[in-house]
């Protein structure tokens, strides 16, 4: 099977090379700046501080406050996702009418560019002029403050967001459903087995392993946020919206405060890394009893 | 795949399954209509209140395009060139270079020391931090000295049998889509500050083709090998065997079978790439400013510029998606084989 051609080397060095010297390379200048004291505006010489900026960004609310609102956005926004892609997935295995029209449908908003996306949820969430407020209108709910509230703004982030994702879920646990084998479900049939028990006693059981990869794949990806907020509130109101991308954005862009911003971004990296070890952790007894 | 959660079901409940895809279909539709009647409605006809039919509640206008074409708003063509440009050669390089590495990890063996990897980070770090505090060098100096030095040890590192592990290709796979978690502003931000440094030597990176591309490529690379070992997993190996027979050198093996065996798979990838590219916004706020700027940062920018003109940010979102939009009716077609479902294993 395996061959050893020295050949190989002509076809992995490439992308071995070019992943390192633009991954880890920054990595390692990231690294060491966050142990220093360097700005550019002002301009002062890089000082050693060692965990200054570590122990600095931990005692800042407005740090937790971005890691508050992220984890928000990410773990709604996927459960949402989640619950509703399963739902449609499993609408689609059906065999619904109409199945051919909705799988195009629903493939395009994760194609989408999440900026415009973004600026066209502006539009429906716009509090004077468009389409939602008119229907909400209907039942008396004038004006609502879509954007302008920091717990409605961030509801409409979290449903732009289940707007635009949930067709890769639908689309991941459909391709999962479609390799489901038929006996067990023959057999549950023979056993007078009710749809509801057919789907906690067999499909979702089954569908674990693939779920669960989505589910990462998402919350992983959820945590990165930044185009959206960035175009639907900028953070705001105040920092209601802020996530961690974006701050670390502000503080580096704007400030340009290198050390500062250099271990917030390692202590993102920190964050995402133990919520990914622990979902791991937390799932792995259940899939392994699959096995 | 066939009717079998079905049977037990009404025509009631299919009905209702039935009406329940139709509202999620009408909620993801809508916004989506909703952007292209507003990009042919005058500004009087956005102002008054939301209108809905075309010729009906309101007159259509090419206004807001040709607004956009004369570059009133921003230099929009130039801007869709950049977007075209640096999204085609990201994706083709990314996926010709990932699909190479893909195949080198399915049909090849490889063997690589936890410890030749220790000394890389090793030796990049430590030798860093040396050069840039006793040789005297700027710290983008360093590093570039550093890097081909960790490099050559490591792979003299990797022929002494060193304690420790061997990691094989299944390691080596991981540590491509590794790189995906991460978040991409750790890198982003570093990266802008090593490519304007690297800038005050002489060699401009910052706001250019190649640093922007270059920076795509790699950011593209995990996902391509990750789509396309499955892809070339999948393939049947006789036909691979029987030319090995007759002695066919493996890069003539890789050009004249694989590939165009795999064509469906790399056509595939290569529009997924594309479509992460054309729509990347971070990277490209970081490291464009204005030559090469793309259409993410133009069309986010409409919005604070002039305030709710919603005619021509319409019709500024509707040039970013319009292509995306024709993307998904073709991958749609190939998304029948199922190729993606390798993928989430």
């Amino acid at each position: 099977m395996m061959r050893n051609d020295p050949i190989k080397h002509v076809f992995i060095w490439p992308a071995v090379l070019v992943v390192l010297a633009i991954s880890i390379f920054p990595l390692i200048y990231s690294l060491t700046t966050s142990f220093l004291s360097y700005r550019l505006i002002p301009p002062m010489p890089p000082r050693v501080v060692w965990l200054g900026n570590y122990v600095q960004l931990l005692q800042e609310p407005r740090f937790w406050n971005a890691i508050l609102t992220t984890t928000l956005i990410a773990v709604i926004a996927v459960g949402l996702q989640y619950v509703i892609g399963f739902s449609v997935a499993l609408a689609l295995n059906a065999r619904i009418p109409g199945e051919r029209l909705f799988r195009v449908a629903f493939l395009l908003p994760m194609l989408l560019a999440p900026v415009a996306v973004a600026l066209v949820a502006r539009m429906m969430f716009n509090p004077t002029m468009g389409p939602l407020n008119q229907l909400l209108s209907q039942f008396g709910l004038v004006n609502l403050p879509f954007l302008t509230n920091g717990r409605w703004a961030l509801a409409c982030i979290i449903a732009v967001e289940v707007w635009q994702w949930t067709p890769f879920v639908i689309l991941m646990l459909l391709a999962g459903l479609q390799t489901l084998p038929e006996d067990v479900y023959e057999a549950a049939e023979l056993e007078n087995a009710s749809n509801w028990q057919q789907f906690w006693g067999i499909t979702f059981p089954m569908m674990l392993p693939i779920s669960a990869a989505v589910v990462f794949i998402r919350l992983i990806e959820s945590y990165k946020i930044m185009d959206t907020v960035f175009v639907m509130t900028g953070g705001g109101p105040g920092v209601d919206t802020e996530t961690l991308t974006l701050f670390a954005y502000q503080e580096g862009f704007k400030k340009f405060n290198l050390g500062y911003t250099s271990a917030l971004s390692f202590l993102f990296l920190i964050a995402i890394t133990i919520i990914g070890v622990t979902y791991l952790a937390l799932l792995r007894p259940h899939l392994e009893k699959r096995r | 795949m066939s009717a079998k959660s079905v049977r037990g079901l009404s025509p009631w409940s299919r009905r209702f399954i039935a009406l329940g895809c139709l509202a999620w279909c009408l909620i993801t539709i809508f916004p989506l209509y909703w952007v292209v009647v507003t990009a042919f409605k005058t500004p009087p006809g956005v102002v008054g209140g939301p209108t809905y039919i075309p010729f009906i509640d309101f007159t259509p206008t090419l206004q807001p395009f040709i607004d956009l074409y004369e570059g009133i708003r921003g230099a929009f063509f130039h801007t869709f060139l950049n977007s075209t440009m640096v999204g085609l050669s990201a994706a083709l390089i990314a996926t010709a270079v990932g699909a190479m590495a893909a195949y080198a990890l399915v049909r090849f063996e490889f063997k690589v020391r936890l410890g030749a990897g220790l000394v890389f980070f090793a030796i990049a770090l430590g030798g860093y931090l040396a050069f840039n505090a006793y040789l005297g060098l700027t710290r983008p100096q360093a590093l570039l000295s550093a890097f081909p030095l960790a490099l050559l040890l490591s792979i003299i590192a990797n022929r002494v049998p060193l304690p420790g592990p061997i990691l094989g290709n299944e390691d080596i796979l991981f540590w491509f889509v590794s790189q995906r978690m991460f978040p991409p502003i750790v890198t982003a931000f570093a990266l802008y500050l090593l490519y304007s440094e690297i800038g005050r030597l002489g060699f401009q990176l910052i706001d250019s083709f190649v640093g922007l591309t270059l920076c795509y490529i790699a950011f593209s690379l995990p996902i391509v090998v990750w789509l396309m070992r499955d892809f070339f997993e999948a393939l049947p190996i006789e036909v691979e065997e029987a030319a090995m027979v007759d002695n066919v050198p493996s890069w003539r093996i890789f050009l004249g079978i694989v590939v165009p065996m795999s064509m469906n798979g790399l056509i595939a990838t290569f529009m997924i790439t594309l479509a992460f590219v054309w729509n990347e916004f971070l990277f490209a706020l970081f490291l464009t400013n204005s030559r090469w700027q793309t259409l993410p940062i133009l069309v986010a920018g409409q919005n604070s510029q002039r305030g709710d003109e919603w005619w021509a940010i319409s019709a500024a979102a509707l040039v970013a998606i319009v292509p995306m939009m024709v993307m998904a009716a073709l991958l749609s077609r190939m998304m029948r084989s199922g190729m993606l479902l390798g993928a989430i294993k």
